[in-house]
């Protein structure tokens, strides 16, 4: 089951070695200096995230980190703010199962497979979601294979002896962030298309918040025990879909990918 | 001893039939519903997947060859809810596992129970895949 | 009630004390989240989808939120419904794993599908020979009617001018927008359609088109095109019970309408969560489908 725009098979040698990081020179912007923006409020006084909402990065999806074009895959800046230079702080050896991996990227990258994506990397796939607010419940509902997350605002404990593919939610409200923090992973995911990977000892703290009507900052902080010497952060940032009507339509990977077996679309 | 597994019944277990938890796809196309096979053996692991847990199973025949068996289960959601942990079954541990054996004749099967060497009984499945008030298993 | 019912709710009350103590244990020992709960009237007849045991008790007067609108938000499971998740249609005989039952027919007053001939050959066909082109089989969403009536129930949320469903079973979802918008043009077909919602009093309205093909309305082959067009209405009569109805049209494939009606029973459990419903990353079963039905496995088991 392969993504027809996402095929990175024709990638010679010569390519591989074209990805090398450029200088970093990721700028983060001071906390002091970024947006004061006050969110409006839901009924139940929370910050108000709904809305319909997509990245507009593109290459995040193929490479967290600072990577040059190939054939099929945008160029891009690296969405590590921390550290700064950019680069994921992997453990040596796992660097090396880093390479490995994404020499085998065809196939061992399980999106290929149309399995779900995991968290952080279903922000920054090229679909759109929504976001819906209760008073317990943060719902994102996203168009990528129809996947939902229910985050528990409850102040309910993580479930204890269950693993998951996009792991367990809990947020709660930190003046106008809402704050994900997700365990229960299994290690069956990647960050991306290019070998970044994890155990099943991730811990994804999400932070979203509104900078502006039509803007979310979404960031990820990622722990990993056994594979980083360090805890990572990405950022980017969401748009809203202003289209009027706009809805989320459907994904499904698997689905086509039965079709096509079949000599169909 | 601790146990930290629910202990049903079969009476019970009948009523967690009740719950159409086998209305996901014709059972009876997959499996033998005619008759049931119990095969004793050694737990290997359990995958908790969805949408069915597969219990693994050594089993020993009787030229001697060890085939390992794969029985279906209950998503591990359901058996979670009903307080199966992945610490119920130890590896190595000896179980009589009954189900109904998939009919292309592989090594696989659907779980209708689980007993344990010291006599407790679990439920993966159900004890009878067809719910209450069905006629007797057809042969069709 | 049929003799199934009447089985069903013999056994619920003399397994009430073995599953209580049962429960009770496993609760003690065992560590988050709970044991299914005890059963009783006390909890307001919680389905058996979510551990309950009793039959389905009233609850109290309608709640409603701000926006006027009744509150039917939290966790609901399809009552009595003759087994349409096995079959929607009246079902008399028993067929290889599905138990006789009446389905969820009430127009026409017979219970059956009314089907266009070619589309009945075709139904049976499908039973007999294609059971491996079932969708859920292969992990699709149930589609509408049937994800209202699929096991392991379903969660009801109301964000402001939205109705949100959402299934632990192949972690579905339905958005049902309900500002009056237009659908989205017909060209587009989605396994859940698209769903506009309005209230008539305490009444939600919801209006679906632009479905494919690719569902089925129940396990044993009944189907529909990609005309299916369906109005449901959900109406809250207490805080345990939603009255459902469904109408179904479908030009290709029926010679008239049908509806279908049943009651969806809340739980109250309040510790209850649906978890992440991964299927095709563990999906086995359709490689053991035999080629008698459809699938690529010879027959071996006689």
């Amino acid at each position: 089951m392969r993504f027809g725009w996402m095929r990175h098979s024709t990638i010679t040698a010569a390519t591989a070695l074209a990805l090398v990081c450029v200088a970093p020179g990721v700028i983060e912007v001071p906390v002091s200096a970024q947006s004061a923006y006050k969110a409006p409020r839901t009924a139940d006084g929370t910050p108000d995230l709904q809305g319909i909402w997509q990245v507009r990065n593109t290459s995040a999806a193929f490479d967290l980190e600072d990577h040059a074009g190939a054939l099929g895959i945008p160029p891009g800046r690296s969405v590590i703010v921390d550290p700064p230079d950019g680069k994921i702080p992997y453990k040596p050896e796992a660097l090396a199962k880093r390479q490995a991996n994404f020499k085998n990227r065809d196939a061992a990258d399980t999106l290929n497979k149309c399995y779900m994506p995991g968290v952080p990397r279903i922000t920054y796939l090229d679909f759109p979601f929504q976001i819906f607010q209760t008073p317990k419940y943060t719902l994102i509902t996203y168009e990528y294979i129809h996947i939902y997350r229910t985050i528990f605002t409850d102040g309910s404990k993580h479930i204890d002896g269950l693993d998951f593919w996009l792991g367990d939610p809990r947020g709660h409200w930190d003046g106008d962030t809402l704050v994900v923090d997700v365990t229960d992973f299994n290690d069956q995911t990647w960050f991306d298309a290019s070998g970044d990977y994890h155990s099943d000892k991730l811990h994804v703290v999400e932070r979203y918040t509104r900078t502006g009507p039509d803007t979310l900052r979404y960031e990820a902080t990622i722990e990993d025990p056994d594979v980083f010497t360090r805890a990572w952060k990405i950022s980017l940032p969401l748009y809203r879909h202003a289209e009027p009507n706009f809805r989320i339509l459907e994904y499904e990977c698997q689905a086509y990918a039965d079709e096509a077996a079949k000599g169909g679309r | 001893m601790t146990f930290r597994f629910a202990v049903l019944s079969a009476g019970a277990g009948l009523l967690l039939a009740a719950l159409p938890a086998l209305a996901h796809h014709s059972f009876a196309a997959e499996f033998d519903v005619s008759k049931p096979i119990t095969l004793k053996g050694k737990f290997v692991k359990m995958d908790w997947v969805n949408p069915h847990s597969q219990i693994h199973v050594d089993v020993t025949g009787p030229d001697g060859q060890v085939v390992t068996w794969s029985f279906e289960a209950l998503p591990p959601n359901v058996l979670f809810r009903q307080g199966w942990r992945k610490d119920s079954l130890k590896p190595g541990e000896e179980i009589e596992i009954e189900g109904f054996q998939a009919k292309d004749g592989s090594a696989n099967a659907w779980t209708r129970s689980v007993k344990t060497a010291d006599g407790r009984r679990m439920f993966a499945g159900s004890p009878d895949a067809l719910p209450p008030g069905a006629p007797p298993a057809p042969t069709k | 009630m049929d003799q199934q019912e009447e089985r069903i709710s013999r056994m619920s009350s003399r397994l009430l004390k073995s599953i209580f103590a049962a429960a009770a244990l496993a609760a003690m020992l065992s560590a988050q989240p709970p044991a299914p709960p005890a059963g009783g009237a006390a909890n307001g007849g919680v389905p058996a989808i979510f551990g309950g045991t009793g039959p389905h008790v009233a609850g109290g007067p309608v709640q409603h939120l701000s926006d006027g609108h009744p509150d039917m938000q939290g966790f609901w499971a399809a009552g009595n419904n003759g087994g349409a998740v096995f079959e929607l249609q009246n079902h008399p005989k028993p067929r290889s794993g599905v138990p006789p039952g009446k389905g969820a027919i009430v127009d026409p007053a017979d219970g059956f599908i009314p089907y266009q001939p070619w589309a009945a050959a075709k139904a049976t066909d499908t039973f007999e020979h294609n059971l491996a082109e079932e969708p859920e089989l292969h992990c699709y969403e149930s589609g509408v009617p049937k994800q209202i009536y699929v096991q392991f129930g379903f969660q009801i949320f109301q964000p402001a001018n939205y109705v949100v469903v959402t299934w632990e079973f192949m972690h579905a979802y339905r958005i049902i927008p309900t500002d009056g918008r237009a659908h989205i043009p017909t060209d587009i077909k989605l396994f859940e359609g698209d769903s506009v919602g309005h209230w008539e009093g305490d009444t939600l309205v919801v209006d679906t088109t632009n479905l494919n093909d690719r569902t089925w309305y129940d396990t044993v082959g009944n189907f529909h095109s990609d005309s299916e067009h369906v109005v449901e209405r959900f109406t809250e009569v207490d805080t345990n019970t939603i009255k459902y109805e469904a109408t179904v049209e479908d030009s290709k494939v029926l010679t008239a309408p049908f509806k279908i009606a049943f009651e969806l029973y809340k739980s109250s459990d309040t510790k209850y969560e649906q978890m992440e419903f991964a299927c095709i990353e563990g999906n086995q079963d359709v490689t053991h489908y035999t080629k008698d039905k459809g699938g690529n496995a010879d027959v071996k088991v006689k």
